[in-house]
């Protein structure tokens, strides 16, 4: 195991966009080759070297290689996107599409994040300690489909379109949510511990969302069947006693998700 | 001299029927048909408070200077920045627009219009759902149910409802207001909503919900019964709106900014699109948004043509992308993300929220436009502006996004220039010039 | 009290800002107006300003109130203008477009003076340039 680490000592005024940090760049090169790696910033590019200082040599293999990040990358975007196996390990915030479209690996994030991370997320583990923002392992603008794999564990907030157009794979917040969490999801698994503001599951024509805390305004294409106690997926379990609703009744497609709503949560439900 | 239908640049019904008597010699100018929006804009032809000369700040001081100064200051600005927003607005024609977008992907800026802070959500909307959409004219002529949803029509496009929407007389509904129902969904009673046989005054921040309620209606399911609380709208009052809906000939919605600028956003559109489309299987119903100025529906259809994107296309990397909320007016300059700017016939800095604006004022800005506002005070470089359908000829896409194409009935002020476009051209070769120096 | 903030045109705000007349007194008083019904007025202590303040406290701007039938409790509504601007949360949901409709706000009286389209970029924006 061969660890890069990466810290930050650059100007980053503007943006910088930095796709080329995941361990499948990194593999097989050495400390001053991974420097010579170009970014953008504008419309330009310029090496990693002169945002970061580069210490230790990638490993041979992808798996085998691991980045840190040590210091606050929150003007840095695209942080592990695509990345197919490795680990990456930030020690601080990142900014948009950490972990877009991720095959596989491991991406801990110890700070905060801002918008897309893990948009369109295949494989792999992307586990966000801090915060995080709009359109968690999301669709792209006008795709139809999310996440297909992988797992996203958020220990804070999240904000809006939680997993919008998820398909598969696993998301769980374990903080509260605002907007359209699981909007238009046909796949896949959506876990909220905390409490939800409005639209849940807006548009789901299949898969399944858990909210364990209040969800202020209830969608209201929803239809409950039944209740149920202690569910469980596999290795998340969802202890209590939950609402079941099938739904959205508001789109005329034929399939609907399932939608649990913790009863002691949302008595007026 | 008297000139009949000329095309009014102010909002996007770009009415084009106005009549002008142009005075000269006393410098007057009387309007006819116009609004009341109108007829200002028009006096700006003759003002007192027209910005003639080109100005720049020099050490906090503003001065007068030559047009080749302002212009060799301004594509010095736009040479030296390493990410310019070039925010082109859309109360100038598509000729001027074309210049600006590609002197953005020259510089691998980024260009943006008013779209971004109007109906921008609305064209993501379109983006997700798709458009059961029609002509002005179509709503005219056949349309028996008007709805207008978030628009104060009245008074933000003041000559729709007698023009296409409510009160005109068409070909299927020869009795104008007579032939037609009006329905009103606006959280305040506003002058539209009090011409309305029914006003459903939600509350603010429940579009989707609504929308989602009526379309769980339609699909013959029950709502939930928190939807009342929600909204504020009693189940059974959707239920008559939407057979309201369904027992009409032809429906015509129309979205304002309600819909696309409070929460839920392009969302909400989207949801509105969606039950559009399936209203097609009880009756016709087709949906259009009112857009608020002349020519902001050209700057997407030119962006989109040209580049793939309706707006927030940035060039950075040498290819067009676009993200709203990263490569979008208001969230570039909130996170500091661009460092100089460009703004054309809009007045950005009045019209933005404050952590925007004063990012705003303290890069340098070039800023063309025809009288004194916010943006000019703040700018570094001003350049006076034409205005467009009464100085100089070009292209308006209309609400409908039905190019129109205008004709002046005056010149252009200023011998250094004719046109918007031809000061944008001028600034092009400066800015090649010096980067390629 | 805290409100909904709603923004939009007027149709003599349209007149003004279409005519170029952006700093003039009339745009001002159009404008730098917030309209509220009359029970939140009343619970205002009826004050002859308004100090209007983002959720977030950063940014304040002082209006005068309009006693309105149109609006309900616990909303308010300013034209579309800077003064609203200075207040609505510049947060676009990943839109590009931010919160001009529903933005809650703060509101209290105030003896501020209400300031010109001009005097609030030059001391709100520009630092007192």
């Amino acid at each position: 195991m061969a660890v890069v680490t990466l810290k930050p000592t650059g100007n980053f005024d503007l943006t910088v966009e930095a796709e080329v940090i995941t361990p499948d760049n990194f593999a097989g090169k050495s400390a001053q080759e991974i420097g010579q790696l170009l970014v953008w910033q504008g419309p330009k590019q310029y090496p990693l070297a002169n945002y970061f200082e580069v210490k230790g040599d990638g490993a041979d293999t992808t798996e085998e290689t691991t980045i840190t990040i040590d210091g606050d990358v929150s003007r840095v975007k695209r942080i592990g996107e695509g990345m197919t196996a490795g680990k990456v390990l930030v020690k601080g915030s990142t900014g948009m599409h950490a972990g877009a479209e991720m095959v596989g690996g491991e991406i801990i994030i110890e700070g905060d994040t801002d918008s897309w991370a893990g948009m369109e997320m295949k494989g792999g583990l992307l586990h966000i300690k801090g915060n995080t923002k709009d359109h968690l392992g999301s669709a792209y603008r006008g795709s139809w489909h999310g996440m297909t794999g992988g797992r996203i564990v958020v220990d804070g907030d999240a904000v809006n379109q939680v997993g919008g157009g998820m398909s598969g794979g696993e998301i769980v917040i374990g903080g509260s949510v605002k907007h359209f969490c699981g909007i238009r999801i046909n796949g896949g698994l959506i876990v909220v511990k905390g409490d939800a503001f409005r639209t849940v599951g807006a548009e789901m024509t299949g898969g399944t969302i858990v909210v364990g805390g209040t969800i202020e305004r209830f969608t209201p294409g929803f239809i409950q069947e039944d209740t149920e106690s202690d569910i469980k997926f596999d290795d998340i379990e969802c202890t209590g006693e939950y609402k079941k609703f099938t739904g959205d009744y508001a789109i005329p497609q034929k399939g609907k998700g399932t939608m649990y709503v913790s009863s002691v949560n949302n008595e007026c439900l | 001299m008297v000139y009949k239908n000329i095309i009014c640049p102010v909002c996007g019904a770009a009415c084009d029927d106005v009549q002008v008597d142009l005075d000269t010699i006393n410098r007057t100018i009387d309007v006819q048909n116009a609004c009341k929006m109108g007829n200002a804009k028009f006096q700006e032809v003759v003002s007192s408070h027209r910005i003639v000369r080109p100005t720049i700040r020099e050490n906090g001081k503003v001065k007068d200077v030559s047009w080749d100064e302002a212009l060799e200051m301004a594509a010095d600005i736009l040479v030296k920045s390493r990410r310019p927003l070039f925010f082109l607005g859309s109360e100038t024609s598509c000729e001027a627009q074309e210049v600006g977008l590609h002197i953005a992907e020259y510089l691998g800026g980024v260009a943006d219009s008013n779209a971004t802070i109007c109906h921008g959500p609305t064209v993501m909307g379109i983006q997700e759902s798709g458009m059961v959409g029609a002509t002005a004219g179509q709503t005219k002529n056949r349309a028996d149910m008007i709805v207008y949803w978030g628009v104060n029509a009245l008074e933000s496009m003041p000559r729709h409802m007698s023009r296409y929407g409510v009160f005109p007389r068409g070909y299927w509904t020869k009795r104008g207001r007579f032939d037609r129902t009006l329905i009103t969904v606006d959280p305040r009673r506003t002058p539209t909503a009090t011409a309305s046989d029914l006003h459903l005054q939600i509350n603010p921040n429940t579009d989707y919900e609504l929308l989602s309620a009526l379309f769980t209606i339609l699909n013959g399911k029950e709502p939930h019964t928190s939807i009342e609380d929600i909204t504020g709208i009693p189940i059974s009052v959707m239920k008559q709106m939407v057979e309201m809906m369904k027992e009409s000939n032809y429906v015509g919605i129309f979205v304002g900014l309600g819909v696309s600028s409070s929460y839920g956003k392009h969302r909400n559109i989207e949801m509105a699109l969606n039950f559009v489309k399936e209203m097609n299987n009880y009756t016709k119903c087709n949906i259009g948004a009112l857009r608020g100025h002349c020519n902001v529906a050209g700057f997407n259809q030119l962006a989109s043509y040209l580049y793939g994107y309706p707006f927030g296309v940035d060039f950075m990397k040498g290819y067009p992308r676009y993200n709203p909320g990263e490569t979008t007016t208001v969230d570039l300059l909130r996170e500091k993300d661009v460092d100089a700017a460009f703004v054309m016939s809009a007045d950005l800095v009045n019209h933005i929220p404050a952590d925007s604006a004063k990012y705003l004022t303290e890069i340098p800005m070039i800023c063309l436009d025809i009288a004194p506002c916010p943006s000019t005070t703040a700018a570094d470089v001003v350049l006076p502006g034409v205005i467009d359908a009464m100085e100089c000829d070009g292209t308006f896409y209309r609400l409908d996004n039905v190019p129109v194409h205008f004709e002046p009935f005056t010149d252009s002020p200023f011998p250094e220039t004719k046109s918007n476009e031809e000061t944008l051209k001028m600034l092009f070769e400066k800015v090649k010039a010096k980067k390629e120096a | 009290m805290q409100v909904l903030l709603n923004t939009g045109s007027t149709i003599d705000e349209g007149r003004l800002a279409k005519g170029g007349n952006k700093y003039s007194e009339d745009y001002k008083k159009e404008c730098a107006v917030c309209w509220m019904c009359a029970a939140d007025y009343a619970t205002l202590g009826s004050p002859e300003k308004v100090a209007v303040t983002s959720r977030d406290g950063k940014h304040t701007v002082a209006v005068y109130p309009k006693v309105t039938e149109v609006m309900r409790s616990g909303q308010v509504f300013i034209p579309r203008s800077i003064w609203a601007n200075v207040v609505v949360e510049p947060d676009t949901f990943s839109t590009g477009s931010p919160r001009y409709k529903g933005s809650p706000v703060i509101i209290e009286p105030t003896d501020e003076e209400v300031l010109s389209a001009e005097e609030v970029v030059l001391k709100l924006y520009m630092g007192g340039e």
